[in-house]
């Protein structure tokens, strides 16, 4: 096991060892998602078949449904309100961290850890019981505050770091040409922090848009979003049902993330989980 | 060029003193609203929770009823246990998969480790809910692990899902990308250098590792640890879709007391139990970064 560790071990051993790793891995990854793929275009799958019959049924069944509808309304418009306004107070917060010196600076950056510092089931309930006291239960304000606990994480630490990583000397240097703070920050410090504040934006998004433990506390019975939904159809209906709806669920995610691919690739993921 | 300038991760050396108080309280005022909101949702729910749990319901003084009633019922000891067992369970398996992958790709350059390195990030990209369903179709009685089996000539299947094995098996599947990605940063940030010099004064691979490698990503792993011991341990949808009725994970019996049995202070009080066990990792897990920020700055 160790000689795959290593580059001076040898060659064919390694090579042996990584394609034996690689074929299982991807058999434990790949396996689930492509059993979940064929499912959504089987019409019935009967047991010891290696194959299903394949048909569109259950995309006719599941499109015209009026649920799916409400939850898909529901969920794009709450998945983006809370990205926006987690955006909003949070790029001018992580511009503060990275470059401003002021009191208590430290632990407050690190006050952000404590949504993750919590088991978040147990956060979700305790937030409940505070909504149900401000009358937020199963309203749109209280499925997005809950999406919006799960984007603040992604929307400080990874543009503190950006904004840590961008050399002072270019925001000098258009100062000392006369622009003002506010100039400085929208026509320099912003467009090369770009990048990493759209991976924050789409990690953001993923966080909200994905929530679901939270919001079927939260959000039921009239207020639920697509992986709410979810819970539904995996529990009470055929499988085929859960299937398609799984792609549809993926969709929005996997094109953001096509999209972003090119920053994605510049290493701000790694950047990201390295804070 | 401007004295200040020099480095871009020093602090301002003490500018003059008005200039120090305007950054101060622009500073605090940048940072106010995302701290209000995190006052809000996580600070203020946390601690009326706790008041909630040791009041009680007829009135009168603070009283650890709540508490009492929740531990003296032999089912929740259960789920207390069964939770625990669990996460330590996956956060072993987790880290035993994660840690050699993190090494290999660090360590090699061939198309294999570049295959590698794209494809352990793919759960990262799949909400938890279909990954649970995802997983629900593949090892299910007569899912396709089982077709697999069956086509194979074996007749016998082992229970893959709906008990603990496929909540563990599902908490592997999740988290391998963030574990890897987490030890891989601190992977990334040891100095070649210092590991060819290791190889030129004789010490093996399992030596290098034990004495190089392993102190220089302490940090890391210990925060890739407690993160995925706080993550399992507050889990809410694996359990509930892959895991069994009885004994359940914490996060399926508080939500349960919540929606189903409509008893919020018992629901508040399993929580208030939660956030205590994994308190415990908690204070390691901010210990360590905050180490690693002292550090970084």
């Amino acid at each position: 096991m160790t000689a795959v560790l290593w580059p001076w071990a040898a060659g064919a051993l390694r090579r042996a060892a990584g394609i034996a790793a690689l074929l299982a891995l991807a058999s434990f990854i790949l396996g689930p998602l492509l059993t979940l793929l064929l499912w959504a275009f089987a019409g019935t799958w009967l047991f010891p078949n290696l194959w299903p019959e394949f048909s569109l049924r259950w995309w006719t069944y599941v499109l015209g449904n009026a649920d799916v509808e409400k939850a898909i309304r529901m969920s794009l418009m709450s998945a983006p309100t809370a990205t926006l306004i987690s955006a909003v107070i949070c790029i001018p917060a992580a511009y503060a961290f990275a470059r401003l010196e002021f009191p208590a600076k430290r632990v407050l950056l690190l006050s952000f850890l404590s949504a993750n510092a919590f088991p978040k089931i147990g956060l979700y309930v305790s937030i409940a019981t505070l909504l149900y006291r401000l009358d937020l239960m199963d309203t749109f304000t209280g499925v997005v505050l809950i999406q919006l606990v799960n984007t603040l994480l992604f929307m400080i630490w990874i543009p503190t770091g950006t904004f840590r990583g961008i050399n002072r000397n270019l925001e000098e240097a258009a100062r000392d040409a006369g622009a003002g703070p506010l100039r400085t920050f929208f026509q320099i410090t912003l467009p090369i922090a770009l990048p990493g504040i759209i991976v924050a934006g789409l990690f953001a998004f993923i966080a909200a848009f994905d929530e679901a433990q939270g919001t079927l506390i939260v959000g039921t019975p009239n207020h639920m979003t697509m992986p709410v939904l979810m819970y539904n159809l995996v529990l009470s209906y055929p499988q085929p049902v859960g299937a398609v709806f799984s792609i549809l669920l993926s969709l929005p995610s996997l094109v953001l993330l096509l999209l972003a691919q090119r920053y994605l690739r510049a290493g701000y993921l790694a950047a990201g989980y390295s804070l | 060029m401007t004295g200040t300038g020099l480095d871009p991760h020093a602090a301002t050396p003490v500018p003059r003193r008005r200039e120090g108080l305007r950054q101060g309280a622009l500073g605090l005022a940048l940072v106010l609203p995302p701290l209000l909101v995190l006052a809000f949702l996580v600070a203020l729910p946390a601690v009326t929770a706790v008041i909630e749990t040791l009041t009680p319901a007829g009135g009168g003084g603070p009283t650890l009823a709540n508490y009492a009633r929740v531990l003296g019922a032999r089912t929740l000891r259960a789920d207390i246990v069964f939770s625990v067992g669990i996460t330590l369970v996956s956060v072993a398996v987790v880290f035993a998969l994660s840690y050699p992958l993190a090494l290999y790709l660090r360590f090699s350059r061939g198309r294999a480790a570049r295959v590698l390195g794209v494809l352990f990030v793919v759960p990262l990209f799949v909400p938890v809910v279909i990954a649970s369903f995802a997983m629900i179709t593949f090892l299910v009685n007569h899912g396709f692990v089982s077709t697999l089996l069956y086509q194979a000539g074996v007749r016998a299947f082992p229970r893959l899902v709906y008990n603990g094995t496929g909540i563990v098996l599902t908490q592997v599947w999740v988290n391998i990308p963030f574990a890897v990605l987490i030890l891989g940063a601190g992977l990334q940030a040891i100095d070649d250098a210092l590991i060819d010099g290791a190889r030129d004064v004789g010490a093996g691979p399992l030596r290098t590792f034990a004495s190089i490698i392993l102190p220089l990503n302490a940090v890391p792993t210990m925060i890739a640890l407690t993160l995925l011991f706080i993550g399992v341990f507050g889990s809410f949808t694996i359990p509930y879709l892959v895991g069994g009725n009885a004994p359940a994970m914490l996060g399926v019996t508080m939500t349960n007391y919540l929606t189903q049995y409509l008893q919020r202070a018992q629901a508040v009080t399993i929580a208030v139990l939660a956030f205590l066990i994994a308190s415990v990792v908690g204070v390691v897990y901010v210990a360590s970064v905050s180490r690693r920020e002292r550090g970084a700055r």
